[in-house]
């Protein structure tokens, strides 16, 4: 049953490697001939996630999956989304702004929720006119992180053809502190007047 | 920021291409010394000879062996200070669920592919910390237990440690468990499930119970730490020691057997397995185990007189004295001078029944210290055993009373018991026992707190 699982995790396993090696190589000739292909990078690292994010889409529709929940400090959880994006979205003209008030470590699944939060300002960033904010915040025993821009919002809630929604809310949900399960939430009329992504995690 | 041209780097990776890529990345840190390493021994060579700053290391290295199996071990025989980074990498997701389960962690890790700047981050992170908890850091390795607690303390109630308050309380679990203080520990680790159910605190729980010789509640926690977390090896092990000690041998075997399987180049593990067969009877398991310890764990100075005399002691279990007698030959003399006096006694012991007429001079001569010591259960096994086979029944009893009193009655009782029917005395054997009952009773009427759950059911 779970061979078809090990196959397919051996062979993105592999792929990932060579990806590295691609994004090394990049980097080595990034220093020594100070040229910025940080876009490459990024669409290397971009394809190595969308890899990641699809084992484990299949993992959970299949097998149900299982979170690997370690303290994170949030301040960190935010400065990494921001050396992914951030440079990416300032070629397009848009500036991502964290605002993180939340500076405790906290229970989660790091590289889902970093990934959940990577995919979330990539969205934004189709859309933004000019400012994406990433905000955390502890709300009583919540903590609450919020993507929002400033676009037109989303036309339908729950948008047309969401599949990666489904999976993020189910992998949101999966997060349980004494009893209580974590939530995504998409809402118009976010703090920058376009669209809010909200995650809550007990 | 650190200057990481003037830190020792240590790449260990068993696929050269890899193994260029983190050099690259590393390079491009400013980092000047990269080492590398292929394979796990030559790691081994390396971190022994001059400690890295920074180890960089895949999660595979091949070969039945794994980054988290290398870390485990330098952690265990003290390779690897606090103060130096190790950093695990990995193209696996899977290695998450490594990371949140067990006890002995990396500093952190991270998945391939990765830019320099975002191991500049982690590596920036993990600085920080390391500078946050030097001074415990410090303590920690003077074994100053209280001094060490005390800054815990202070730095659980600073502002500085807000990011860090599950680290803290991690550590303070630790040290308290490493101070001897199991019932404090116990708290600790109760405290940090009540904020999230971690394996590895629930799995620090049982730890605190088992040493508390609370068997059969440690026996639950470590099977809820097991349940849903694949992974964590060691929790594997403490829950086999937990089984012996409750003298469930064949349960010990059976959840060591599968876990073994995974990890076929774990000696410490192959070690345990061995014992575990032994205790179980299953003396062919154990010959191959021990064997196998002894052919290939290649750490150095791993390989101790106490595995020989393992060794040994499972050949006399299967009854194969000459392979027994030629284990403990092969033992220098000078080896033999160097042990300590329980595996003295052991080998006295093991080889008076492997050879009587080599061993019982020996074993007659250490008699008057074996009578007056206090020894180890499995030396005292071993002279039990040897006693009978020469039919020194005074010093075979007085060391049966002293394991049937003992905490780890339990372990012991088959073994004692088919040793007493070899030759004959099962009867004796019930009035050594009975004698060691009626004694605790008159203890318990004295001191009725003492430990519950020492007493072995009469079978």
């Amino acid at each position: 049953m779970h061979r078809l699982l090990d196959i397919l995790a051996s062979g993105i396993h592999d792929t990932k490697n060579q990806l590295f090696s691609a994004e090394s190589l990049v980097a080595a000739s990034e220093a020594k001939q100070r040229v910025d292909l940080s876009e490459v990078r990024y669409a290397i690292e971009s394809a190595a996630n969308r890899l990641s994010r699809t084992l484990a889409a299949y993992q959970l529709m299949r097998h149900g999956a299982q979170l690997a929940i370690v303290p994170v400090i949030v301040p960190d959880l935010c400065a990494e989304v921001a050396l992914a994006q951030k440079h990416h979205l300032a070629n397009s003209g848009i500036t991502l702004t964290i605002d993180c008030q939340a500076l405790d470590d906290w229970p989660l699944d790091r590289d889902l929720v970093t990934d959940m939060l990577n995919n979330a300002v990539q969205n934004a960033g189709r859309v933004a006119r000019r400012e994406i904010r990433l905000s955390a915040i502890e709300q009583g025993n919540e903590l609450v992180l919020r993507v929002e821009d400033d676009g037109p919002g989303f036309s339908t809630i729950p948008p047309a053809g969401g599949t990666g929604l489904i999976v993020a809310e189910k992998l949101a949900e999966l997060h349980v502190r004494q009893h209580r399960h974590g939530s995504l939430k998409l809402s118009n009329g976010g703090a920058l007047g376009g669209a809010c992504f909200e995650l809550r995690l007990p | 920021m650190t200057d990481y041209a003037k830190k020792r780097f240590l790449v260990i990776d068993d696929q050269p291409q890899a193994r260029d890529a983190l050099r690259t990345v590393a390079q491009t840190l400013g980092a000047f010394a990269v080492e590398f390493a292929s394979n796990y021994q030559d790691a081994i060579y390396r971190i022994r000879n001059i400690t890295p700053d920074i180890i960089l290391c895949d999660y595979m290295l091949g070969e039945g062996r794994s980054g988290q199996q290398l870390l485990e071990e330098l952690r265990r025989f003290k390779m690897l200070q606090d103060e130096s980074i190790f950093m695990m990498v990995t193209g696996e997701q899977s290695y998450e669920q490594v990371v949140s389960a067990v006890e002995l962690v990396p500093d952190d890790y991270i998945i391939k592919p990765f830019s320099p700047d975002k191991l500049l981050l982690r590596l920036e992170r993990i600085v920080a910390k390391k500078n946050f908890f030097a001074d415990y850091y410090q303590q920690k390795r003077k074994e100053e237990f209280s001094l060490a607690i005390a800054l815990l303390e202070q730095k659980r109630n600073s502002e500085g440690g807000r990011p860090y308050r599950f680290e803290i309380l991690r550590q303070q679990a630790e040290v308290l468990l490493a101070s001897g203080d199991s019932n404090a520990a116990e708290v600790a680790y109760r405290d940090i499930l009540e904020s999230h159910d971690f394996p590895w605190a629930r799995a620090g729980v049982a730890r605190a119970l088992h040493k508390q010789n609370r068997l059969t509640e440690a026996r639950e926690e470590i099977d809820r730490a097991i349940s849903g977390t694949p992974h964590f090896f060691d929790a594997a092990d403490l829950k086999a020691t937990i089984c012996m000690a409750q003298g469930e041998h064949a349960e010990a075997q059976k959840v060591l057997d599968e876990v073994a399987k995974k990890t076929p180049r774990n000696y410490m593990r192959k070690r345990l397995l061995a014992e575990a067969a032994t205790l179980n009877g299953d003396v062919e398991t154990a010959r191959t185990a021990m064997a196998e310890v002894i052919a290939g764990d290649t750490m150095p100075g791993a390989v101790s007189a106490e595995d020989r005399l393992a060794l040994a002691r499972s050949h006399v279990n299967a009854n194969d004295k000459i392979s027994g007698e030629r284990v403990l030959v092969s033992m220098r003399e000078s080896e033999v001078q160097n042990m300590n006096l329980a595996e003295q006694a052991s080998f006295a012991a093991l080889m008076a029944i492997c050879s009587p007429e080599k061993g019982k001079p020996r074993f007659t001569g250490l008699r008057p210290a074996l009578l007056a010591t206090e020894l180890g259960i499995t030396a005292r096994l071993d002279v039990m055993r040897a006693a009978l086979s020469v039919a020194d029944n005074e010093l075979a009893d007085l060391h049966t009373e002293h394991l049937m009193a003992g905490p780890e009655a339990k372990k012991t009782f088959g073994s004692i018991r088919s040793q007493y029917a070899l030759y004959g005395r099962e009867k004796d054997f019930r009035e050594i026992q009975k004698q060691v009952a009626l004694k605790r009773i008159r203890h318990e009427e004295v001191a009725p707190a003492a430990s519950a759950e020492n007493g072995i059911e009469s079978s």
